[in-house]
Parts: structure tokens; C-alpha cells; sequence
């Protein structure tokens, strides 16, 4: 009995004990007290967020009561009007939007349930299982991979700024100003090229860069790596009869490469941008000079002063930088012929207007990206002292 | 090289003695910087070259894009060619040739009277897989010669026509075309419609729904931005986390949602059109009114603000002469900023069939097609909208970023 | 001091400096032909205003000037260092360290900007001793400790390892002064070290200075643009002006017998201690009559939490009328919020302000609401800040006609024109000029037309709040005059706020001293500089950099009195 209803309300207990915690720390440290003021406010910002889906949500065309008696009807049921009545009654969707709302985020809130999919017959949680994971990981992947790209080649463009195409300084020799301008002009060339490639990735968004691919590949005469496996390995299990399946994950490599690198070209193309300027920003500030007053040069003088110092803001753009990602994941996902949660969104809002597995999705998307700015914004006031001066005050 | 030097300094300060620097206003300040930005300039003539052949596109393109153009003996086709000179000799004037429809070599009436070999014969031949239905022969005796300003199909150069008043300027001249037959320069698409007159078409459509859906952001932006501003407060707390909470949704899924929703009512496409560009542009407000929030609250602290109610002036006059004016330069840039993100939303929209759908020319339509196999494998022509499409943005965002560095009202400052 | 007279060779030597600078607007001559030499130990006072091109020499030294600076071929920098010649300018690489920290350091205007703000101070100090003294972690550690101590830090085990934003203004130029000393350098450039802090914390850190450069024994370029700072400090004197070298000497040379008449100028813009203006014999009816009057902000403490922080406290005060009023107060005293107070635009807690002889009464304080309209044809403000007190979207004849227009004062587009055009003329503003835009002017010009637009309604009043701290000192000068001009003609009450408390000496009747929010002392200008009674006022009396000479300082030697 207990039992049971601690299973029925665990993500409710969960909760608040974090809340708890928080809130008790948060007496006697500044810093927990902003910390819990922060859980709040992501808490918050979920609720008005899945509002904001659920009525969304109620301005798609069909109900589920309407789309469960179709069903039935093509089992050879006879249906009338009142049955469809009935079964409206027996869904809760005769209730107000606000009451269904409340009903829902109340399910949600109490043990993690996330509604039920009428047009998959089974509950939401059920019919994203895994799916949502892999669109995660995706996502992830994508995030590190423009995070790899551009965060060098970002601060390499930065380090261009302000410098000459030409060698100018009279003091030099004849000698040293032309291998000098030499490596000035390299540097300038490839920092051209690259603002060339992060202007690209706007104007070349990410489904236009996959049939750019597939053009490619239809060029070239070679089948395009659709999916995650190819036909013959779908199926195999990671660990067969000769124990793990390296093949399998050569196969899974070779096709994976192709959707990380689609879903984080305009991230890379737009993170490539952000890092210049942010460091740009910085390194025109007055301590770099100070520093360099002192000696410090080259790497540590760059590293150690203003890309040190644009970190933080860096960091604290992954949560909207997520959302971006996963913002052209569906059209990616059609593009390239993935099966996770995105496709299964477009399936969702386009096909089969399932409102309760579709407002899941968002609803999930918009909780990672809130925790991931909650967790970035606690990390930041434990580690960036100017974080820390901003929003806990001078203590 | 120092007496060069020594001149040009003299020159650049009697060029900062001349009046008009002093009396020059904002505007005329950033279009002063901006000509310096030399990828700025070059953006802007593309820019400006696309948006005009868009508008005018009826008199730039050579063949109606609608399915009444449509060149039934010309489906399919891959573009044709401009040339000056083969071995028949050298014209000042460029010309294509005539393309004539490769004849299927099969024998109705053999079929027709049921010979199982002929139909094995026919299959074979492979008259009926796709890569073989856009073959043609090239007859290079017949040239057909580029005319300009021919007269062709009649359309509306400028409709002004608003209510009672009927303004609408027709002709019937086009640029060029040829003097018979057709031209296709970027091929035709599987109902013979042009690829080039389809494009020039869409750049309008497409740069309208944006236009419209800019319109539309920004009066909700500046509706949100500038109470949460100017007011403060409580209003501005709740106003700021719905914002967030908005920014926090992927916007594509939305749009979406909404796409279906507008499905369930029967839309003429010209409303449909409107819609979609009011929904793009009405869910798309939550950066801009962020900034808007921002910039009104920085500036409300400036100086001259203060100045200015120290000298008795109203809340209002200070909101309309102030306050208004300091965003002005910053809006424009920012829409301009904005365009390559709005159409994109529109394309992807289209691309996945919930926008605009055909017969309707916009790049999204055009460039969903692409998606197809058929054309992947035997109408890479049809790709020309996508380099059009990459043109035009890239020329928005050289644009855009020249003009953000040249608004700047304050890079003078010191 | 030590006067190095012997004829060993310089440690630094400046032959024929120019740069220019490649500008949008074309080639700007920044420096022209500058020769400077220091000696071992010498204190070498560089003097000029803004844009002389007395920082770009000083970064050139240490080879900082920014890329679009030409530095032309015939310019020379040699630092002997070690016995040799080394040519500055032909450094390369790695060499580059020895004028960058190793035989010369560098003190900027502004500590806070100067240190990396999320890096630890003891961090930069322990990196800048490895890289020059090769000292191991624990031993840069000890050495810094020490340093931090020398330099009068209180506790500085704990300081050490804090960040900058965590210590106050006068404790981070020590900070600085710590780091620029941790490399032992044979030369320190100081850039303007003293400008941005009070007056009693200027005294010290120059204090403080003076005592390091005798124990570390080495020589000290001091960028300036105060002489009577330069007189405390200096040995000899060069003073540019756009990019020139107009005077070079010893300090008692070029302070007591100037030459040029720019060095005459910045004379001028000290304070003339002995020759302070008369007390008036009657005190004059006063203008207007603040009675306890308290400006409360609310500040954030942490998060939602807000506390009201009183920037002035329970104020009474009678303001004579006719006359220059000077307030004077370190930074944080509530000068500035009782300036705006008597505007109408600071938030006032509790007490009222009232101005007398007024056509319509006005009157307001805590619960009373403003009559704005009438307030502002009595009194108005001349802002700090000349770039951003002007709209940049505005004519300048909209924005001096601003408060005709925005009050309906005028009756026709004429009627404005005439009186936007005679105020200008009064402002000494050329008239050709209304049609420009303010990025057209200069910081002075910008100021004279700030006080254009205070003026055009004919107000009885005006808070000028540091109009001049953002100018140079020449510029100060004019519009100084100007200011006292209009007092005369026009016979305008003017509140003058300022910090500096030569500008005070010079221009005002009356001063009050401001501090933490109360007011400590008020008399004429005679009493406050030659015969302070409060504590207070005599310890800031006695900080002034002024020129002091034996025969002379008959003034000098009652602030020393004092400040003992």
C-alpha cells in the first residue's frame, strides 16, 4: 500500500527533496540560497512551458476520442455519435483545457507520466522509449562536434583580428618583413575562409547541406549511408556468438559520421561566429595589455587571458545551443531517414496529430534545455568569480 | 612615400573639414561607414540585383511559370545552353538550338496486336525507366536567336490598385526570349514548366512572406520589449518568463503545430499564404523583444534621457523624440539581420510540405522537390533554386553584418 | 631625493620618436620628433593633455603601440640594460620581455581593468615573477606576500589571493603597484596611476611611490597631466602638446620659469592658495533652502533582497544666491545625489527642498509631488559626461531648443530660433554650428553646448556635476571662464560638484565638503583652503598636490601644520 504509493508519486518525492536540500543549505550559504532560488525558477519555467504546449497542442484538428473510434471503426464497428460522446467522457476530454492541463502535469509531476498517444494505443512513456535517447545523443553529438570545430578555429580567427595582411614595421629588415607578411597573409587567408564557411552554414542550413550530400553521393554513383546500420547488420545483436561485434560498430561508425556532421553544421557555422566574437571582446580589453606588458605572450598569453575569459559565456549558451540543434533535427531526420523522437514528432504534428505524444516531445526538449541552463548557470556562480559577483552580490 | 603619405594626411583632414560630416545625420553617418565595408558593398548590389529581378520577375523571366507556360514538348528538359559561336559560324547574337522529343521506337500496333516479344523488347529498351524520358535531339541547323524585349505572355508590372482605385500597369514585353519555340536556360521540371522563370518567381513570394512576417515580429516585439521596458516591475517579470519560456520551445515544431492547425480550415493559398507569415513572424519575437527589452533599459539610463526630462519634457515626447529614435537604426539592422532566419523558417516549412505547396512558386516548394530521387538522379537542374537560395542569404548576412558594424552610433565616439 | 647628476650613461633614450597613425580618416601624426632621455633613478615627469601623445610613447617603450601605429625609421629607443645598447625597437620574440616587465613595468590608469578579472591576483603575480625571475611557485608566493606588505597592504596573506572586483579603488593601484615592482624593473612607467583615485589616496599612493623608488633605486617615467602632482614627484619635466615637445627642464626649471605658454596654462589650472577671492562682506540671501533632506536608493543585497542605502543623510542647507557654490566630497559621498536632489531627480526620502523669489512657488520633497514644469525654468544641470548627456540623433539646435519646445515656452518656430541663437552666441558657440550633429564637437564643445541648453530657458540655477572632470585641462580653463562669465552677466547661481579640489579653489565663492551623505563643513573659499576647521577638511586640504617651493610656501607649511 505504502509502496504502491510511493511508486505513484516518486518524481513528486524526488523533487522536493531536492528542493529541500536546497532550501536548507541555501540558510546558511549565499550561494545554495541562489541555487534554490534558481531551482524555482527552472521549475517555473517548466510550468509555463508545458502551458504553453498543452494549449498548442488543443489547436490541431481531432481528438483522440474521434481518432480511437476511427480505429475502431475500421475493425468493422459500427459507431455512432454518442459512442464517440461516451468515449470522450471516458478520456477526460470533455473537461475544460485548464482541467485537462492540470490532470496532465499533475500525472506528470507525481511519477514522470507523460500521457498517453492515441494514435500509437500506448502510453507516451512507452512509445518514445528509447527513441527520445537516441535524438538526445544526437543532439549531444552534434553539440560536441561543433563545440570541437569551432571552439579552435573560433579562437584561431580571433587571434587574425587586428593584424595587417602586410608587414608594415619599418624597424624590420627587408628579410624579416616579408616572411613576416607571409604569415600574416596565411593567417588572414584561412581566417577569411573560415568566416566564408560559418557565413555558409546559415545560408546552406542543414537539410539543404544533407541533399547537397545525397547529390554528392548520387555524383559519385555510391549508395548514400541512410539510417544508423546498413540492411545486414540491423538486426545483429552487439555481443553475438564471437562476442562483441566489431564489424557492426565499423559499420555504425561509417554511418553515423553523416548525421552528426549534418545536424552540427550550422551550430559549428554559428559557434564559429560566437567564439570569434566573444574572444575578439575580450582580447581587446585593457588586462590583455597588462599581461603582455608583463611578458606574458603567445599561447599563455591567449589562452590564459581572453579565451579564459569567454569561456563562461561559451558555456552558458549550450542550453539554447541544444535547443538550436534539435530545432532542425526533424527536417535533418526526414532528410537522412533517422527513426528517433524528431521524426517521430513530425509523425506526430503532421501525419497522425497525436497532441499528447507531440506536446511530450517539446515538452522533454524544453526540459533538457532549461536543466541544461540551470546547470550551467549554477557551475558558472561556483566557478567564474565575476558570475559569482553578479548574482550573489559582493559576499 | 612620405610626401604621398603627407598628402594623404592633408587630404583625409580636409575631407573632415567639409560640412557635410558635421551636418550629416545617423543615417547618412552609417551609409557613410558602410561604404567602407567593401564585402558590404559588393552583398548589397547581389542583394539588391536578386530583389529587383524578383520583383520584376514576370519581365526578367522569358515564359509564364504557371502551368499555363508549361512547354508540353519540352518536359523534363536539361537547360539549354547559350552559345555564340559552332561550326556553322560565329553570331553576335547568342542562340540555343531547337530540341525536339526523342520519338519512343516502339510499335503500337505490334503491341496492340499482342506480341509478347514486342512488349519483352519494349521493357528492355528501356523506353520506360525515367533517366530515358528526357532525351532529346539536338537539330544544331536550326538556331534560335536571343531577342530582347520580346512580346510574350501579358502580366501586371505594378498593381497599385487599392480599393477604388485601379492602378494596375500591365505589359506583355519580357526581357529576352527567343524568336520560336521556347528557352529553357535551367531546364523545365517534369510538367514542363521553366526552372528559371519558377525561381525568379519565387524569390518574390518568398521575400514577401517574409517581409510580412518581420512586419509582424516586430510589432509583437516591440509591443513585448517595449512594455517590459518602459514599465518594469512586476509586468516585466511576467512578461520576461513567458518570453522565456517561448525561447526555450524549438521553434520549427511550432510552426508546425500551428501549420496543421491552419490544415483543417479551406485557406485560399493567397490567405494561407498570410498566414504562415503571421505565424513565423508572431511566435519569432522572443530574441528581438529581449534586446528591445535591454536596449530600452539602457537607454532609458542614458544622460541625455535625463537631460531631456530635466528640460520638462513629457513621457510621451520623450518616448517619441527620444527614446524611438535611438532604435530606429537598431531595428532596421536587426530586421535586416533577421531576413536569412524568417526565410528559412518559410523554406523549411515548405520543405516539409506544411507551408506553401504547390503550384505555388517559393524557394521552399522549390526546393522540397528537390528531395525526390527522380530529380536527385535526372533533373540536377532543378537544384538551380537551391544556388539561388545560398546566393541570396549569404548576400543577406555580408549585408547584415556590414551594416551592424556601420549603425553603431557610438564607434566614433572616441 | 636623489638627484642623479653624475654623467653616467642613460638608462633610457629616446631619439627622434614619430608615429603616426593610418586611420579611417587617413594618416594622423600621434608623435613628432620626440627625444627624451632618462637617467638611472630619475623620476621623469611626462606632461601633457589628452591626445599629446604621452601614452603612445610610453607603450611604444615597451613596444605595446597598437597595429595601425607607424613607428618611422629614423626613431630610436635604447635602453641600456646590463651594459649594452639595446635597440627597443628591433626586439623580436622572446627578447621582447626585457622592456615587457623585465628591465621596465608598467602602472595603468585603471587597476580594476588592468588585472584579469577572473583570474586570482596572486595567479598574475606568481606567473609574472616565473617568467622573469625563473622563481619557483612557493617562492614567487613568499616574495609577492612580501611585496603586498611593502606596498601597505593591510592583511596581505588574504588579499593576495583574492580577485581584483574584491579590494577598494586605492588598495588595487597598490595591487598593481606590487605587480609592476615584482620583476625588479630598472625603469617603471606610471600612466596617469593617480588620476582615477581621491585625492587623500592620490596623496598616499604618490607618498607611496616616492618610498619605493628610493628603496628599489630605480628611475620612474610619470605620465601626467597635473602638474602640481608632477611637483611632488618629478626631478625633471617634459611636457608635450599634440605630439611635441614644447618644454624640457628640471622640475623647479619648468614649474617656477615656465617658458611656453602651454606650461603656463597647465600652472594656471592648479589652485592659487594665495590668491583666494575675498569673502563677501555680507552673506548674500540665499536662492534656496534645503531642510533635512535624505536620498535613500534601494540596492539589490543579494537576489531579491533589497535595502535602502542612504546616500545622504538628513541634510539642512541654505544655498546664497549669486554666487558659485563649490561641493566637494571624495567618490560615494552623496555629492551627485544631492545635486540631482535639488532637480527633482533623486528619490527623496524625507525633507523638503524650496527655492525662493520664484515667479510660481516651487517646493517639493518627500510626498510633495514636483511641479516639473516649473522646476526646470528655475534650475537645470550640466552633465558630467559630454558624449552621452547630448542625443546623438539631435541637431544642435534641437537639442538646445529642446526645453522651449518640450515646455511650449516660445510661441512661433522664429521666436525659438532667436533665443536658441542668442544663447549660443552667449556660450561662445558658432552659429553655423546649430545645423551640425554633437559627434562633430569636441568634449569642451560638447559642454559649452550642455550649458547652452541649461541656459536657453533663463533659469535661475544650475548643478553643474563635474562638468569639467572629462576635460583637458586647457579646455577646463575656458569653459571655467565661461561659467563665471555667465555668472556675472546673468547673475546665475551655480552649483559647482567636483572632486577636484584645485577647479573649487579656483572658480567658487562658497564650498561645502560633503561626506558620507553629511555635510562636514561650509564657509567661504578663504576659509575652507587656508583656515579648515574640521578634521576632514584639513586632512583633503592637505592632500592637494601643490606646487611647493621654500620660498613660497607660506600655504604649504599651515597644510602641513594641519596634516601632521
Amino acid at each position: 500500500m505504502f509502496i504502491q504509493f510511493l511508486a505513484d508519486t516518486w518524481l513528486l518525492w524526488i523533487l522536493l527533496s531536492i528542493g529541500g536540500l536546497l532550501w536548507w543549505s541555501g540558510r546558511a550559504s549565499q550561494y545554495f540560497n541562489y541555487v534554490f532560488r534558481r531551482y524555482l525558477l527552472a521549475l517555473m519555467t517548466l510550468l509555463l512551458v508545458s502551458g504553453i504546449v498543452f494549449s498548442l497542442m488543443e489547436v490541431m484538428p481531432g481528438d483522440c476520442a474521434e481518432k480511437y473510434i476511427a480505429y475502431k471503426n475500421t475493425q468493422g464497428e459500427i459507431i455512432t455519435q454518442a459512442d464517440i460522446q461516451a468515449e470522450r467522457v471516458r478520456m477526460g476530454l470533455d473537461k475544460s483545457l485548464p482541467e485537462r492541463w492540470g490532470r496532465w502535469i499533475t500525472n506528470l509531476t507525481l511519477r514522470g507520466d507523460l500521457g498517453f498517444s492515441c494514435a500509437k494505443r500506448q502510453t507516451v512513456n512507452l512509445a518514445l522509449g528509447n527513441r527520445f535517447w537516441v535524438s538526445f545523443m544526437f543532439c549531444i553529438a552534434g553539440l560536441i562536434f561543433s563545440y570541437l570545430i569551432a571552439v579552435p578555429f573560433g579562437i584561431f580567427s580571433a587571434f587574425t583580428i587586428n593584424k595587417p595582411w602586410v608587414e608594415k614595421n619599418p624597424q624590420y629588415s627587408k628579410m624579416e618583413k616579408l616572411f613576416s607578411t607571409v604569415l600574416l597573409s596565411l593567417q588572414k587567408i584561412l581566417d577569411l575562409l573560415l568566416r566564408i564557411i560559418s557565413y555558409l552554414g546559415l545560408a546552406l542550413p542543414n537539410f539543404l547541406l544533407a541533399l547537397t550530400i545525397i547529390l554528392l553521393y548520387v555524383f559519385a554513383g555510391e549508395p548514400m549511408p541512410t539510417g544508423l546500420f546498413s540492411d545486414q547488420w540491423r538486426n545483429v545483436p552487439w555481443f553475438g556468438n564471437n562476442g562483441f561485434e566489431v564489424e557492426k560498430l565499423y559499420d555504425f561508425l561509417s554511418h553515423i559520421w553523416l548525421p552528426i556532421f549534418v545536424i552540427g553544421w550550422s551550430a559549428t557555422a554559428l559557434q564559429l561566429q560566437t567564439v570569434r566574437a566573444l574572444v575578439v571582446d575580450e582580447s581587446n580589453k585593457l588586462y590583455v595589455d597588462a599581461a603582455r606588458a608583463r611578458g606574458v605572450e603567445g599561447v599563455s598569453l591567449w589562452v590564459g587571458y581572453p579565451v579564459r575569459h569567454s569561456i563562461s559565456p561559451l558555456f552558458n549558451s549550450i542550453g539554447f545551443d541544444f535547443q538550436r540543434i534539435f530545432n532542425d533535427l526533424p527536417i535533418v531526420a526526414i532528410v537522412i531517414g533517422l527513426t528517433d523522437s524528431a521524426a517521430l514528432l513530425i509523425e506526430a504534428l503532421a501525419m497522425t496529430s497525436d497532441q499528447e505524444l507531440a506536446a511530450a516531445i517539446l515538452f522533454l526538449v524544453a526540459l533538457v534545455v532549461i536543466s541544461m541552463n540551470f546547470i550551467t548557470d549554477v557551475v558558472l556562480a561556483a566557478v567564474d568569480p565575476r558570475v559569482r559577483k553578479s548574482v550573489l552580490g559582493n559576499g | 612615400m612620405s610626401v604621398i603619405l603627407a598628402r594623404f594626411g592633408r587630404k583625409s583632414k580636409q575631407k573632415k573639414n567639409d560640412e557635410s560630416y558635421y551636418t550629416a545625420g545617423q543615417l547618412a553617418l552609417i551609409k557613410g561607414r558602410f561604404k567602407k565595408k567593401k564585402s558590404g558593398v559588393i552583398a548589397a548590389w547581389v542583394l539588391g540585383t536578386l530583389v529587383f529581378m524578383g520583383f520584376f520577375a514576370p519581365f526578367f523571366s522569358p515564359i509564364d511559370p504557371t502551368i499555363r507556360g508549361a512547354d508540353a514538348d519540352y518536359r523534363r528538359g536539361a537547360p539549354q545552353v547559350l552559345h555564340f559561336w559552332d561550326e556553322n559560324g560565329f553570331s553576335a547574337r547568342p542562340f540555343s538550338y531547337t530540341y525536339t522529343k526523342e520519338k519512343s521506337k516502339i510499335d503500337i500496333k505490334t503491341l496492340m496486336s499482342g506480341g509478347l516479344d514486342a512488349l519483352d523488347a519494349f521493357i528492355s529498351s528501356g523506353a520506360l525507366s525515367s533517366s530515358s524520358q528526357n532525351k532529346f535531339n539536338v537539330d544544331k541547323n536550326e538556331r534560335r536567336d536571343i531577342q530582347f524585349f520580346v512580346q510574350g505572355w501579358e502580366y501586371s508590372l505594378l498593381d497599385l490598385s487599392v480599393g477604388e482605385l485601379d492602378l494596375d500597369i500591365r505589359w506583355d514585353r519580357h526581357l529576352f526570349g527567343v524568336d520560336q519555340g521556347q528557352i529553357h536556360l535551367m531546364g523545365t521540371d517534369e510538367d514542363g514548366k521553366d526552372i528559371f522563370s519558377r525561381t525568379l518567381h519565387a524569390i518574390w513570394v518568398t521575400l514577401s512572406i517574409a517581409i510580412v512576417a518581420l512586419v509582424v515580429k516586430l510589432f509583437t516585439s516591440l509591443l513585448v520589449g517595449g512594455i517590459s521596458g518602459y514599465f518594469g516591475g512586476r509586468i516585466d517579470t511576467v512578461l520576461m518568463s513567458i518570453t522565456e519560456a517561448v525561447r526555450v520551445i524549438p521553434a520549427i515544431p511550432i510552426y508546425l503545430a500551428c501549420a496543421v492547425a491552419l490544415a483543417q480550415f479551406d485557406l485560399t493559398p493567397i490567405q494561407r499564404y498570410f498566414a504562415i507569415a503571421v505565424i513565423i513572424g508572431a511566435l519569432d519575437f522572443a530574441t528581438l523583444a529581449r534586446r528591445l527589452r535591454t536596449h530600452i533599459l539602457t537607454e532609458r539610463n542614458q544622460d541625455y534621457i535625463l537631460a531631456a526630462q530635466l528640460c520638462g519634457s513629457s513621457t510621451w515626447r520623450i518616448i517619441w523624440r527620444h527614446l524611438i529614435p535611438s532604435f530606429s537604426s537598431y531595428i532596421i539592422v536587426d530586421t535586416l539581420i533577421n531576413f536569412p532566419y524568417v526565410i528559412l523558417a518559410e523554406t523549411s516549412l515548405s520543405f516539409l510540405g506544411l507551408g506553401l505547396t504547390e503550384p505555388v512558386n517559393s524557394l521552399g516548394v522549390l526546393l522540397q522537390k528537390a528531395q525526390d530521387p527522380d530529380i536527385q538522379q535526372n533533373m540536377v537542374w532543378q537544384f538551380f533554386p537551391l544556388l539561388v537560395f545560398v546566393f541570396m542569404i549569404m548576400a543577406f548576412v555580408f549585408v547584415g553584418d556590414a551594416l551592424r558594424d556601420a549603425a553603431d552610433p557610438y564607434s566614433e565616439k572616441k | 631625493m636623489i638627484i642623479n647628476n653624475s654623467n653616467r650613461k642613460n638608462l633610457l633614450e629616446i631619439r627622434d620618436l614619430s608615429i603616426d597613425f593610418n586611420t579611417d580618416e587617413g594618416i594622423v601624426h600621434a608623435v613628432d620628433n620626440l627625444s627624451l632621455s632618462i637617467r638611472p633613478g630619475e623620476v621623469m615627469g611626462l606632461v601633457g593633455g589628452s591626445g599629446s601623445g604621452k601614452s603612445i610613447t610610453a607603450k611604444s617603450i615597451m613596444r605595446m603601440a597598437p597595429n595601425n601605429a607607424i613607428i618611422q625609421p629614423a626613431s630610436k629607443i635604447t635602453l641600456n640594460y646590463q651594459d649594452q645598447a639595446v635597440n627597443v625597437l628591433k626586439l623580436r620574440g622572446r627578447d621582447l620581455r626585457l622592456v615587457r616587465g623585465g628591465a621596465v613595468s608598467m602602472i595603468f590608469q585603471e587597476p580594476m581593468a588592468s588585472f584579469a578579472p577572473a583570474i586570482r591576483i596572486s595567479d598574475q603575480i606568481i606567473q609574472t615573477m616565473q617568467i622573469h625571475l625563473g622563481y619557483s611557485k612557493d617562492q614567487a608566493r613568499r616574495e609577492g606576500i612580501a611585496l603586498f606588505e611593502r606596498v601597505g597592504i593591510v592583511d596581505p596573506e588574504k588579499r593576495f589571493d583574492q580577485y581584483v572586483f574584491e579590494l577598494s579603488g586605492g588598495m588595487r593601484q597598490r595591487a598593481m603597484i606590487a605587480m609592476a615592482l615584482s620583476t625588479k624593473p630598472k625603469l617603471l612607467i606610471a600612466d596617469e596611476p593617480t588620476t582615477a583615485l581621491d585625492v587623500t589616496i592620490q596623496a598616499q599612493v604618490l607618498d607611496l611611490m616616492m618610498e619605493l623608488r628610493e628603496q628599489f633605486g630605480m628611475a620612474m617615467l610619470f605620465i601626467t597631466h597635473d602638474l602640481g602632482v608632477v611637483s611632488k614627484i618629478a626631478d625633471n619635466v617634459t611636457v608635450m602638446q599634440c605630439g611635441k615637445v614644447v618644454e624640457v627642464g628640471s622640475a623647479d626649471q619648468v614649474l617656477y620659469q615656465p617658458k611656453h605658454s602651454y606650461t603656463k596654462c597647465l600652472l594656471d589650472a592648479l589652485p592659487h592658495l594665495d590668491n583666494l577671492p575675498e569673502a563677501p562682506t555680507h552673506t548674500p540671501e540665499p536662492l534656496l533652502s534645503i531642510t533635512n533632506l535624505s536620498i535613500s536608493y534601494p540596492i539589490s543585497v543579494s537576489g531579491r533582497k533589497t535595502e535602502l542605502f542612504k546616500a545622504v543623510n538628513n541634510i539642512s542647507l541654505d544655498l546664497p544666491k549669486g554666487q558659485i557654490i563649490g561641493l566637494v566630497g571624495e567618490s560615494g559621498s552623496g555629492k551627485t545625489s544631492l545635486g540631482k536632489a535639488m532637480l527633482g531627480a533623486a528619490p527623496i526620502s524625507s525633507g523638503t527642498v524650496e527655492y525662493h523669489h520664484t515667479k510660481k512657488k516651487v517646493k517639493f520633497g518627500a510626498g510633495k509631488a514636483i511641479k516639473r514644469k516649473r522646476l526646470a525654468r528655475t534650475a537645470q544641470l550640466v552633465f558630467q559626461d559630454p558624449y552621452s548627456s547630448l542625443n546623438p540623433r539631435m541637431t544642435v539646435r534641437d537639442i538646445i531648443a529642446e526645453p522651449l519646445e518640450a515646455m511650449k515656452l516660445t510661441k512661433n518656430r522664429e521666436e525659438t530660433d532667436r533665443r536658441v541663437i542668442e544663447v549660443a552666441k552667449r556660450c561662445h558657440i558658432e552659429v553655423e554650428h546649430l545645423r551640425r550633429f554633437p559627434h562633430a564637437f569636441s568634449g569642451g564643445q560638447r559642454q559649452r553646448i550642455s550649458i547652452a541648453r541649461a541656459l536657453v530657458c533663463d533659469p535661475q540655477f544650475i548643478v553643474a556635476d563635474e562638468a569639467v572632470a572629462a576635460l583637458d585641462v586647457s579646455i577646463q580653463d575656458e569653459i571655467l571662464k565661461l561659467l563665471k562669465e555667465l555668472k556675472e552677466e546673468l547673475g546665475l547661481t551655480i552649483l559647482f560638484i567636483s572632486h577636484d579640489l584645485s577647479v573649487i579653489a579656483n572658480l567658487c565663492d562658497w564650498v561645502c565638503v560633503m561626506k558620507q551623505g553629511e555635510i562636514v563643513e561650509q564657509g567661504s573659499v578663504r576659509q575652507i583652503f587656508l583656515d579648515p576647521q574640521q578634521a576632514y577638511t584639513q586632512k583633503l586640504i592637505s592632500s592637494i598636490p601643490l606646487l611647493t617651493t621654500p620660498g613660497k610656501s607660506v600655504q604649504g607649511a599651515t597644510v602641513l601644520k594641519h596634516s601632521a
